[in-house]
């Protein structure tokens, strides 16, 4: 199975279109690593394992064909879990936002990074948004301390990712004044445009949301240069209510049949 | 200059975290906090800030009595924008329960521990149940996600801690275990009870429920030995000289 990853700008788990595309894609890539019903686990602990993170994480995949889990490492939960043989179990690992500061320092205190890098090169799929997409890469620029600073990623992924790159001036700002002053360089994502990263080659790029873009920023002679990068748009499969009217109009039409209501 | 007094008041449990309407341990703290009002402030890092613990701690420690305030190292964006300055301006800091490695991980990351062993020295009573208990001692006993183990602590009282302690237990004997494998002596404490620390000497065991016991625990060539410690109930009845004459 080829090492992939998925890191994204920024989203919500919301039903609307672009957040049903996003998640349609994440179920997407852990069921071809399954091949059949995928375990899906949320990794909350950039927000602090919040209780509305992990509600937001169940609303969008609790009802679809998935077994969807999440692991706290700051309270015991119900039950408590032997945190690497659940993560190496899954197909897909989602990494929510939050402070990218305390992500990585939570991790680093249960020994985290060794079995995400280990569930990596195993073909489980890695996923995440904004902290929980640049703590993947060398480097990212967060917010965590307030002003926005340059903190060292896992560094599974080469370069640097900055997030929200539409919707926050002073990440991208300060991002470009980090890039000219020497940081690797890497990529800018708005909210609702991703990467996709298979193996070592380069990433491709997708969007949910029209004009969402994905750039690649590299230090140049004639300074920081962004290039936009040509994206795949996603659609947005039905929504779920929706997909429970056409699921009974299909029930009734093939009892109708059975019963020669129709030809 | 003189001198301040290094006092730590480690909870088994207790406190308003788990003792709704029993304010005995959260009392006791107060008292020993300089000044009419004190100062206090919250560290829920533990339970990664969660926010319904932080309310409970203002309804605990309402504005009449103290002045109360908190610090989300999730949220720095809202807080004191100087930590140090904040955290060495109160008389009480008091951490709450949770993932004792989590905590100690995010601390870090954030320089609180430096900050905190300088607040202690400066005379800044320092406490906390369950998670924020096992955090002052040099070895705990973690009982987190499953697996028993023992994690490095801030290394400010030079003894093991265990808290939540039930004699034969699960738990508690996996305490005895890591005794025995080679963790240092320390203390093993009930829910409902608390050891309070002036430097590194147990000063005195209390408790907010008649019947919560501190203990020491010391492996020896037959095996642990467990001396349970007088503890002093916090509430209503007849009370020794001795708590009399530290009340004064």
């Amino acid at each position: 199975m080829i090492p992939r990853i998925l890191t994204l700008g920024g989203h919500d788990f919301s039903s609307r279109p672009p957040d049903r595309a996003v998640s349609e894609l994440m179920l997407r890539l852990a069921t071809e690593r399954a091949g059949g019903r995928p375990g899906i686990c949320l990794l909350p602990t950039a927000s602090g394992d919040t209780a509305e993170q992990i509600g937001r994480f169940y609303a969008a995949f609790g009802e679809r064909p998935c077994e969807p889990s999440d692991l706290s490492l700051f309270r015991l939960g119900r039950r408590p879990m032997a945190l690497r043989d659940h993560l190496l179990a899954q197909d897909l690992i989602y990494v929510g936002g939050g402070s990218l500061v305390n992500l990585l320092a939570v991790w680093e205190a249960h020994e985290l990074g060794a079995i995400l890098s280990l569930a990596w090169r195993q073909g489980i799929v890695l996923a995440g948004q904004s902290a929980g997409a640049m703590c993947w890469f060398e480097a990212g620029i967060t917010k965590s301390s307030g002003r926005p600073a340059e903190e060292a990623g896992l560094g599974l992924l080469g370069g640097s990712l900055c997030v929200h790159y539409n919707n926050e001036p002073e990440r991208r700002a300060a991002y470009l004044d980090a890039v000219g002053d020497g940081m690797p360089g890497g990529y800018g994502l708005d909210d609702y445009a991703g990467l996709i990263w298979e193996g070592a080659g380069p990433p491709s790029a997708v969007t949910a949301r029209r004009g969402a873009r994905a750039y690649k920023v590299t230090s140049t002679d004639n300074g920081v240069v962004e290039s936009p990068l040509p994206a795949r748009f996603l659609p947005a499969p039905a929504p779920a209510a929706l997909r429970e009217d056409i699921a009974e109009f299909r029930r009734i039409k093939s009892m109708r049949r059975r019963a020669g209501w129709l030809g | 200059m003189e001198t301040a007094t290094r006092q730590i008041v480690a909870f088994g449990g207790g406190g308003f975290s788990m003792e709704s309407g029993n304010p005995l341990l959260d009392e006791y703290v107060l008292g020993l906090a300089r000044g009419e009002r004190p100062r206090v402030c919250f560290l829920p890092s533990a339970s990664g800030d969660a926010d319904h613990y932080v309310v409970r701690f203002y309804r605990a420690f309402p504005a009449e009595r103290c002045e109360a305030s908190h610090v989300s190292l999730f949220r720095r964006e809202q807080g004191p924008a100087d930590l140090r300055s904040h955290l060495l301006a109160q008389d009480l800091i008091y951490v709450g329960g949770g993932s004792v490695v989590s905590l100690l991980g995010v601390w870090r990351a954030h320089g609180i521990d430096e900050i905190l062993r300088e607040a202690w020295e400066r005379g800044v009573v320092l406490c906390g149940l369950s998670a924020g208990s096992l955090c002052w001692f040099a070895e705990a006993h973690s009982g987190f996600h499953g697996s028993s183990r023992r994690v490095d602590g801030l290394g400010f009282l030079p003894f093991s801690n265990c808290v939540h302690y039930e004699r034969g237990s699960d738990h508690g004997l996996a305490y005895h275990a890591q005794l025995r494998e080679g963790m240092g002596a320390g203390f093993a404490v009930q829910d409902g009870a608390a050891v309070h620390f002036v430097g590194a000497e147990l000063r005195r065991a209390v408790a907010s429920r008649p019947q919560a016991r501190a203990f020491w625990l010391e492996p020896g060539p037959s095996g642990i030995a467990e001396v349970e410690l007088a503890t002093a109930y916090l509430g209503e009845g007849p009370q020794s000289t001795e708590d009399a004459a530290i009340a004064a």
